[in-house]
């Protein structure tokens, strides 16, 4: 399960790092197409829907990382009061209740449409746009790594519990504002 | 019970989001959670239809094709890459000997580096991280009061919020459904006069307690802490080198600024066209200052993905808890709440503004965007109050909620960077105690205050927010390049009209459901 976890870890981390670079491609892309836009009065909506499906890209396929790194803000004026212990297992309770139920009902809901879409080649309703279904799975892919990070972060916390595993780094972690407010 | 139930679902629901967020769990995902229980509780007893979901993969997707949002992460990105291609640092240093000799002129330093700063950037991390790593030794060295120095750093920190090109109004413009240019315009007035207000406490405390704000002795006042490199400027007397080097860091940034923001006003460019090029001009100034390295843009780039995903994540989370809250009506009862309020306008604005302040106290600026201003947003139109105004007045408020003791950002920041334990001054081997999160907590105060005394200014004179129609009265082009923006707008409105129309569809039927089961 460790493994598993470690695995997991590891594959959030590559994968945030590389869509990182789509930033960066975004900026690029956004900025030709501004100055083309202005130069020669034609814009290419291939290239202003690309800057969309990119940051998409970016936000969705980035999300386990930033749970893995605890950038998610959370509020935690009276969390921070518990114990180490009370705080896992408040972690548990929401990786169980909030986060994976709510992975599951979006990609649930999505697929079909992704598959609808695939299925069909439905295409931008703006000339000349873009192919819509590799955007739309990312809706699915971005919320599948999502839980995957979350299943690790599971077991992490479980472990922690079980007293096999160091205490979880992300209950105090950068995003939270308590680890802030502590001296 | 059902009966019950169903009758205060919204007042049900916002008391349990209020549970759910104090949990402690990630924001953006209890939001979610809140709203997805209390779709299913309405599912089970019949008030809501059971499609009732269907319809959250295309919000979420509509939340993906959402072109305003696109400038979060470009201008995040141009800001990273000048804060970390030395800009602060520069900036600092030379505005600090230049400012030093007055009293309060380190203090008036940092207000006038934090509005440099936050006109570039916009991001408050980094304003308050470097202000706070190098001013607040120098300003401890010389001894400035801990209080003044932790809060004036902190404070001029967050003005990245209000001065445009800001994070907060982007996401505000977009929640209000107001363009993000106009919002940048109205709060160019109010966030400029809030700097003002900043040098005028200081410019009060030197005169008051001139003992808190001591000028630079002598021997402090050359370029001491990194010598004069320039060496075409070595040969002049030093008042010319230190205009040289002020020019010399100031000028590059200031002019990009410049033209990413006059674009945008002048509608020649979208905001996020604007950003774009920005974060382009940016990349290039890093290159010509020999800033730039593939570990600099490895770094900026992994912030702003960080940035980006955590805000879009709560503005998912809130999708779905709004999907649920507006199907039960939630956004009527808020309307009802607030436009029965004694004293009409004024009193809804007193009541949102003090409930936005209480607010700040837990929430940071993008909850208090994503949750309560949609609330807020359809009771303002109905009240006639204008969006643009109202936008600038709560982002103004809002600023508040970085500084507020004891959860502002703002001052994690500045604590994450001052120091703990009592060190040795390097340059004159003095003592120096640490500085206590009380003296930070104690320092933030007056600035929260004058943050009051500004939303009530804005209030009283509505006419420091400018609006574009009064600038289209008096230049005619640039009423003309507004009125093809406009036309722009309204075709994107059109086209979010054709996103939102499930939705629709959706709402009739839930209401058609419940005209079928009134039992």
């Amino acid at each position: 399960m460790i493994g598993l976890s470690r695995l997991i870890d590891g594959l959030s981390a590559a994968v945030g790092r590389w869509v990182s670079w789509l930033v960066l491609a975004s900026v690029l892309i956004s900025a030709g197409n501004a100055v083309v836009r202005k130069i020669s009065d034609n814009s290419s909506n291939a290239l202003l829907e690309a800057q969309w499906y990119l940051f998409a890209a970016v936000f969705l396929l980035a999300s386990g990382r930033t749970l893995l790194t605890q950038d998610h803000v959370r509020i935690d004026v009276l969390s921070s009061r518990f114990s180490k212990r009370t705080q896992v297992w408040i972690e548990v309770f929401g990786l169980l209740f909030f986060l994976l139920p709510l992975v599951a009902v979006v990609i649930v809901l999505s697929w079909p449409l992704v598959v609808g879409a695939f299925v069909s080649g439905e295409m931008s309703s703006n000339a000349g746009g873009l192919v819509r279904w590799p955007v739309m799975a990312l809706l699915p892919l971005g919320f599948g790594l999502l839980g995957l990070q979350g299943l690790s972060e599971l077991i992490k916390c479980v472990g922690y519990l079980r007293g096999v595993l160091p205490e979880p780094s992300g209950i105090r972690g950068q995003g939270s504002s308590a680890a802030k407010a502590k001296p | 019970m059902t009966e019950l139930l169903s009758a205060n679902m919204a007042p049900l629901m916002f008391a349990s989001l209020v549970v759910f967020l104090l949990v402690g769990f990630p924001v953006a995902f209890s939001l979610g959670a809140c709203g997805l229980f209390f779709s299913l509780v309405g599912i089970e007893i019949g008030l809501l239809p059971a499609s009732l979901m269907q319809a959250l993969p295309l919000r979420i997707f509509g939340i993906m094709q959402n072109d305003t949002l696109l400038a979060i992460p470009f201008f995040t990105f141009m800001g990273l890459i000048l804060e970390r291609s030395g800009m602060a640092e520069e900036l600092l240093d030379t505005i600090g000997q230049l400012f030093g000799p007055v009293r309060g002129g380190l203090a008036y330093a940092v207000i006038f580096v934090g509005a440099m700063l936050a006109a570039t950037t916009g991001v408050v991390a980094a304003s308050v991280i470097s202000m706070g790593l190098i001013s607040l030794p120098i300003m401890l060295r010389y001894g400035y009061d801990r209080r003044l120095a932790a809060g004036v750093i902190a404070a001029s920190g967050t003005l990245a919020q209000i001065i445009p090109p800001s994070l907060v109004l982007i996401v505000l413009a977009d929640q209000l459904g107001q363009s993000v240019g106009d919002l940048y315009q109205g709060a160019l007035v109010p966030s400029l006069m809030l700097t003002g207000l900043y040098v005028v406490y200081v410019a009060v405390v030197s005169v008051v307690r001139p003992q808190w704000v001591p000028a630079l002795p002598p021997e402090a006042r050359t370029f001491g802490r990194s010598p004069l490199r320039d060496g075409s400027a070595a040969g002049w007397g030093p008042g010319i080198a230190v205009t040289w080097r002020v020019a010399r860091v100031m000028v590059p940034p200031l002019v990009l600024i410049f033209l990413v923001l006059g674009t945008i006003f002048l509608g020649i460019a979208t905001p996020t066209e604007g950003g774009a090029m920005g974060a382009v001009g940016a990349l290039v100034i890093a290159v010509i200052n020999r800033r730039f390295s593939l570990s600099l843009l490895r770094q900026a780039m992994e912030s702003t993905a960080r940035l980006s995903c955590f805000v879009m994540f709560i503005l998912i989370g809130s999708t779905v808890f709004s999907l649920a809250f507006q199907s039960v009506d939630g956004h009527k009862w808020v309307e009802h709440l607030l436009t029965s309020l004694p004293g009409g306008v004024m009193g809804f604005l007193i009541v949102v503004n003090v409930m936005i302040f209480l607010l700040a106290f837990f929430l940071d600026f993008f909850e208090l965007a994503f949750i309560v201003v949609p609330l807020l947003a359809p009771v303002a139109v109905a009240l006639g109050v204008d969006l643009v105004w109202f936008g600038v007045l709560l982002a103004v408020n809002m600023q508040t909620s970085f500084m507020h003791p004891p959860f502002g950002f703002a001052l994690f920041y500045l604590r994450s960077v001052a120091p703990e334990i009592e060190y040795e001054d390097s340059v004159t081997g003095k003592k120096i105690a640490p500085v206590t999160i009380g003296q930070i907590y104690r320092g933030a105060i007056p600035f929260v205050l004058i943050q009051l005394v500004m939303v009530a200014m804005i209030i009283s004179f509505p006419g420091l927010v400018s609006r574009p129609d009064d600038m289209a009265a008096s230049v005619d082009p640039d009423a003309a390049l507004r009125q093809m923006q406009d036309g722009a707008q309204a075709a994107d409105a059109a086209a979010e009209a054709e996103v939102e129309d499930p939705m629709k569809a959706m709402q009739q039927s839930i209401e058609a459901d419940r005209q079928k089961a009134p039992e």
